[in-house]
Formats: structure tokens, sequence, C-alpha cells
């Protein structure tokens, strides 16, 4: 179980908490049944093909999960994960 | 519709005045409800970008974490990212869209010769193809 930090665009998909606890010992199972239970919240983090779209982070904590285990990164009751998009952008391509 | 109050938009037309030539970029919180989005704090955040930045800013996910916590703390919602376009029209760029996520509104402010011009807000899609302009309301007095 571990609670999971929900941005404000996307709380509309679960009940509008800004947190929800969600069962798994990993990072990968937490993020299965909080999105099993919330399909529409499945559709704006994930692709079709089931992977993590290209804008969306992992942290465990202060972590990116990238840089630890990724979704096989253990996750503890006291843990929290929070959801957070890449921002970038500009004028010129490339520049 | 998207209203930024006094405050939050003296904040970001200075931050991309004084950031000129190079983009500037931060976050936009405040309230959402079914008449539109209030913008009533801004957070200014460092532009990333590893190279020039005259053309381009990068938000690290890691200062987004921590405007996240910010706004949880003063019991408001991360509604909307800023940045600016030195010397350039306040569109959404390819660049922008590229790297864009759909669950924000997007404020570019336009600043010419240094100074602020105008400002436009977006909307973009899920899928990175398209941005819808948003009705964006700031204080021209």
């Amino acid at each position: 179980m571990a609670k999971v930090l929900i941005p404000t665009p996307l709380r509309q998909y679960v009940e509008k908490k800004d947190s929800v606890e969600a069962d798994g010992a990993t990072v990968g199972e937490v993020l299965a049944a909080l999105t099993g239970t919330h399909p529409g919240l499945r559709k704006q983090i994930y692709t079709e093909e089931g992977k993590l779209r290209s804008f969306v982070n992992v942290y465990l904590n202060d972590e990116d999960i990238r840089y630890l285990d990724k979704d096989k990164t253990a996750v503890g009751a006291a843990d929290v994960l929070s959801i957070v998009p890449s921002i970038a952008g500009g004028t010129k391509a490339g520049a | 519709m998207i209203e930024i109050s006094l405050e939050p938009w003296e904040r970001m037309v200075a931050h991309a005045e004084a950031t000129y030539p190079n983009e500037c970029c931060g976050v936009m919180l405040g309230s959402v409800d079914e008449t539109g989005k209030a913008v009533t704090v801004a957070l200014p955040l460092d532009n990333a970008s590893a190279g020039p930045q005259a053309a381009r800013y990068e938000i690290r996910p890691a200062d987004l974490l921590e405007a996240d916590r910010e706004a949880r703390r003063r019991k408001l919602e991360l509604i909307g990212i800023y940045h600016s376009h030195p010397d350039c029209d306040a569109y959404f760029s390819e660049t922008d869209l590229k790297n864009s996520c759909p669950w924000y509104s997007f404020v570019v402010i336009s600043v010419q010769a240094g100074r602020f011009d105008h400002a436009n807000s977006w909307l973009p899609d899920a899928d990175q193809t398209k941005a819808e302009k948003e009705e964006l309301i700031w204080p021209k007095s």
C-alpha cells in the first residue's frame, strides 16, 4: 500500500481526490492497481500499448524511478508516489 | 478560460522581461471551478535547458514536483505553465507542442525588444499534435 499524489488535472478521474492509496509491493504494481480501478486515469498516463506516456515521470518520494529500479522499484507503506510531467519547449526546433 | 490576477501577472511579465533575450519559464497556481481557471500565484522556475536559452526552455521534473508540493501547502492547484518567446509571437511552436503535456494551460508571453508585447494561452492535446487557443484574461491596466 502506498500513497499516490494526483496532479490537479487528473483528479477528475479519481473522484476528485488529491491523493489515492493503492496496493502493491513495487511501483509497477501500485500503478497497475491504481489505474485498474480508475481506467480514466490509465488513459492519461499510459499509451494504448501499455507504456507510460513520453511526458510522464514517476517519482518515489524525491527520486525519479528511472534512476532507481524503474517499475520494479520496491514501495513501502510510508512511501509517496508522484506523477510528474516533463515539460519543455521553445521557439525553434533543435535550437 | 484562464484569468490571471495582477500580482502573478506582473511577476510573470517581470520575469519574462528580466530573462530577455533568453526564454523564461514558471508555473501558475490558483483555483479551478466551472467558470474557469483563476491564477493567483506565479512561481518562476529555472530554465534548465542545457544549450542556448534564447529559443529553448526546459523545466526540471524535480522543480515541477516541488512546485506541486508548494501548491498543496498553499491549498492551491497547479493549473498552468508559462514561458516566454523573445522577439517572437506568442504562438505554440512545434517544439512547444512536442514537449508539452495535455494536463495544463500553457501561457506564452511574447517579449519584443525586451518589453512585454502580448500573450496567449494554449491547451495541447494528449498526442502532442495540436494545441487549441484558450481564452486568456490578464490585467491590462
